[in-house]
């Protein structure tokens, strides 16, 4: 059979297909979009395909999709999971009956700019079996196993996938797929299963909890998932979990290059973190006097297998991060892996790298910026221009951020947000400076998407309490940042192909959760914007100022173009102002002056406003 | 087959990806083994891209380690030194010159390196550096496939994935565009 070429998250998707999920939903997030996102649009019988507000909406579809019998995935980034975890825990000690896969990406090494975090801590609270694909063809065969291991022990796993896993792509031949007969949905009301009513309820559902992962942790051994290769007995071992068991061969290539003598070593590569593979420890325990565990992030297996060798009285050496060295920072390639194996071997492992160091020094910086014709441009401006027509100085007026794209305000030639916390805390946060008796207006800036995930807690506590504050929507229809997924205020004719689905306008949502002081603002119309955010200031209470336009990468696909903006080279004194307040790469300055590029352009006209000369006129096209 | 990795930088907009895409089509359509690890970023357009190629082995981590790769191709000048650290020495790095200047550049507030610095810099780093200066170009072809057929010509990658495998998937991918894609190629094969 020809070999496919898929990314890790397009085979967590087929492998979810083909194993019979019924729901397969989440909230977009990097590096995880793609499993939904790969299959978004396209019809599959009885098969529901969503993204839903939220991370915790999402796991609570699916999980209660597994309690009626039938199987279900939910996907996420890794910081979805904190979203979640409140059902999350309160699901996994009621356990479930069809199969429940919680598909979680970690990002170590940072690619996306979230917090460094390491879900495997979650699971290890939760007592849930956390499966690591190392490879794009594992994303797949974990999947399709997770539900299987899921079925056994009657509780949710876990699959949890890295950057370079998830969004690698490889040519690999599709596993043969285990498909399952369709079944009813089957729910019994028992509230000793379903409920928390009462300390016995909810200490008796904590021992089945505990007796789920102690199932997982023999099917696991016997299955085979676990692959330990025992060599040399009282010679040296290597651990390896998730992506680290895919650098192996090179590593260990790398490390007999620098001396170290390789033949006869143990290893055990582990298809998961939890279960702990006890059975595996103990066989490496008793044949190494020295393991060095390969994990990145946090040392949990380093643990482990540490006290499991403290229990038995086993006097060997356990290498990583407690003891070694090897940094709990970053993501690992076969050179970190080498440099653990130095420690093992002995032998001195060093790459000459200096004159890369040096190359990189002449590196132009390249900070993010926002997109030519982004609407939040309008948004970014209209608050500096705002700030200072009420009188204050930029530095003293605080601005919170949020999660997207609305971000990027925070980048030049703006720098105007003062805050990235979490989905939907521009609001709250906003409040909180307020009841610190912050001196000026305190302003929160937020996206559509971000807003119905989060948002609306915070904005009808703002409501209840009557907190001055002004909070700017940037409404731009699309989730934008991670890759264009609808969300329930995109436009209807975006919404699921062929399905009805209704939009939920965010305007009406506004004026559902009680705020009266409300504008719908074009950010294209700098003035208006600026006018409009001075105004609200100076109003007490809760102000909340939509500023609608269309994600201009989106409306670029199809072929929308707004105007032209051009320089009158006549008028143009080549002050760069145009550049320095918009930074929008559409405009160029070179050795003929400042121009606009047309490819680049899409006529947002918000560059016309900001010259002092007039000398930027939009054109019609 | 031996190993061949391939280290791709650039600036996301310019079709750095698509050549990342073109050799993991050709591959597939030869069977040989390969992991493409795309890295955008966050930024939509103007941001740093690079892309990590493995070819020929079955079991591989996604990541280029530093001095890992036989070849890197960059399609930005200054974007280029960042590829330098994965490269290893005697392999090859082609370089397509254009400069995508960041605003600070633009406005004269920060430094920007030279065609110099990037020849210094592999000089230094011991790689075969081929350099394509954009205004040698011929007029009307399109940058990345231009600098694929030219890296085809000078590295080791032709041996790896075959020009016809090549031609063949840019076809594919994209049947209407194909004389000028096909001219591009051309082109770039020309290149001395």
């Amino acid at each position: 059979m020809a070999k496919v070429n898929l990314s890790g998250n397009e085979a967590a998707a087929q492998a979810a297909l083909s194993s019979g999920a019924k729901l397969i939903v989440g909230y977009p997030g990097t590096p995880s979009s793609e499993v939904i996102g790969s299959i978004w649009g396209k019809k599959y019988d009885g098969v529901t395909i969503e993204w839903s507000t939220n991370e915790k909406v999402a796991f609570e579809e699916a999980a209660a999709c597994a309690w009626a019998g039938q199987r279900s995935i939910v996907t996420m980034k890794m910081s979805g999971l904190n979203v979640a975890y409140d059902a999350f825990i309160s699901v996994v000690y009621s356990g479930c009956t069809g199969g429940m896969v919680v598909y979680v990406a970690d990002d170590p090494g940072v690619s996306a700019g979230m917090p460094e975090q390491d879900i495997r801590g979650f699971a290890l609270m939760s007592d849930v079996p956390v499966l690591e694909p190392s490879s794009v063809l594992e994303s797949y065969t974990f999947v399709q196993y997770a539900f299987e291991l899921s079925e056994a022990i009657q509780g949710p796993v876990i699959v949890r996938t890295v950057s370079n896993v998830s969004q690698s792509h490889a040519l690999i031949e599709l596993p043969e797929a285990h498909p399952i007969e369709p079944r009813k949905p089957h729910f019994v009301n028992d509230p000793f299963k379903y409920t928390k009513a009462g300390a016995k309820i909810c200490m008796d559902q904590h021992r089945d909890l505990i007796a789920r992962l102690a199932a997982a942790q023999v099917k696991l051994h016997k299955d085979g998932m676990h692959k330990l290769s025992l060599g040399k007995k009282g010679g040296k071992g290597i651990v390896t979990v998730g992506v680290t068991s895919a650098f192996l061969d090179e590593s260990l290539e790398l490390i007999k290059a620098a001396g170290a003598d390789v033949e006869g070593i143990s290893t055990l590569q582990l298809a998961a973190t939890l279960p702990e593979a006890t059975e595996e420890f103990a066989a490496m325990l008793d044949n190494c006097e020295s393991i060095l565990v390969l994990e990145e992030n946090e040392p949990h297996v380093e643990k482990a297998i540490s006290l499991q060798a403290f229990h038995e009285g086993k006097n060997v050496e356990i290498i990583g991060k407690l003891n070694g060295p090897l940094s709990r920072i970053g993501n690992y390639t076969a050179a970190t892996c080498a440099t653990g194996m130095a420690a093992l071997f002995g032998v001195e492992f060093k790459m000459d790298t200096a004159a890369a160091d040096d190359a990189e020094s002449h590196c132009a910086a390249r900070p993010i910026g926002v997109c030519a014709g982004c609407p939040h441009r309008g948004v970014y401006m209209g608050l500096i221009d705002a700030v200072k027509k009420l009188g204050y100085k930029k530095d003293e007026v605080i601005i919170t951020g949020d999660i997207g794209c609305t971000i990027l305000g925070s980048c030049p030639p703006f720098d105007c947000l003062w805050t990235e916390v979490a989905m939907g805390a521009s609001i709250a946060m906003a409040q909180g400076f307020t009841h610190a008796e912050w001196p000026t207006p305190v302003f929160a800036t937020i996206g559509d998407s971000t807003f119905i995930h989060a948002g609306m807690p915070p904005l009808v506590n703002a409501v209840q309490n009557e907190v001055p504050i002004t909070v700017v929507i940037m409404d731009n229809g699309w989730t934008s940042m991670t890759g264009m997924q609808v969300n329930p205020n995109t436009a209807e004719e975006f919404q699921y192909p062929g399905e009805s689905r209704t939009r939920v306008d965010v305007v009406d949502i506004v004026k559902g959760l009680g705020v009266k002081q409300l504008w719908v603002v074009d950010p294209y119309d700098l003035p208006k914007m600026t006018d409009t955010i001075v105004e609200a200031a100076k109003l007490p209470g809760v102000k909340v100022i939509v500023s609608r336009r269309e994600c201009a990468i989106q409306a670029g696909r199809r072929k929308i173009k707004y105007g032209l903006s051009v320089v009158d080279q006549e008028k143009c004194i080549n002050c760069k102002r145009c550049i320095n307040t918009t930074g929008c790469a559409a405009i160029v300055s070179d050795e003929n002056g400042v121009h606009i590029n047309p490819s680049q352009c899409n006529g947002c006209g918000i560059c016309t406003y900001v010259c002092p000369v007039n000398a930027i006129e939009k054109k019609e096209v | 087959m031996a190993n061949y990795n391939v280290y791709l930088v650039g600036v996301g907009g310019q079709g750095i990806l698509t050549i990342a895409d073109m050799i993991m089509r050709a591959a597939q359509a030869l069977d040989v083994p390969a992991n493409y690890y795309p890295t955008k970023g966050m930024a939509q357009r103007g941001g740093f891209v690079k892309a990590q190629l493995k070819l020929g082995a079955e079991t591989v981590g996604p990541d280029i380690r530093p001095l890992g790769a036989d070849l890197g191709i960059a399609m930005e000048l200054s974007e280029s030194l960042k590829s330098i650290r994965y490269i290893k020495p005697g392999g090859t790095l082609v370089v397509y010159g254009y400069k995508w200047q960041p605003t600070a550049v633009m406005l004269g507030k920060a430094p920007y390196p030279t065609r110099e610095d990037v020849e210094k810099a592999a000089a230094d780093a011991g790689l075969k550096l081929v350099f394509l200066d954009p205004a040698d170009q011929p007029e009307d072809t399109a940058d990345n496939i231009y600098l694929l057929a030219a890296t085809m010509r000078h590295s080791g990658l032709g041996e790896v994935v075959s020009e016809e495998a090549i031609t063949e998937a840019i076809k594919a991918r994209w049947p209407k565009g194909a004389e000028r894609n096909m001219r591009s190629f051309e082109a770039g094969l020309a290149v001395e």
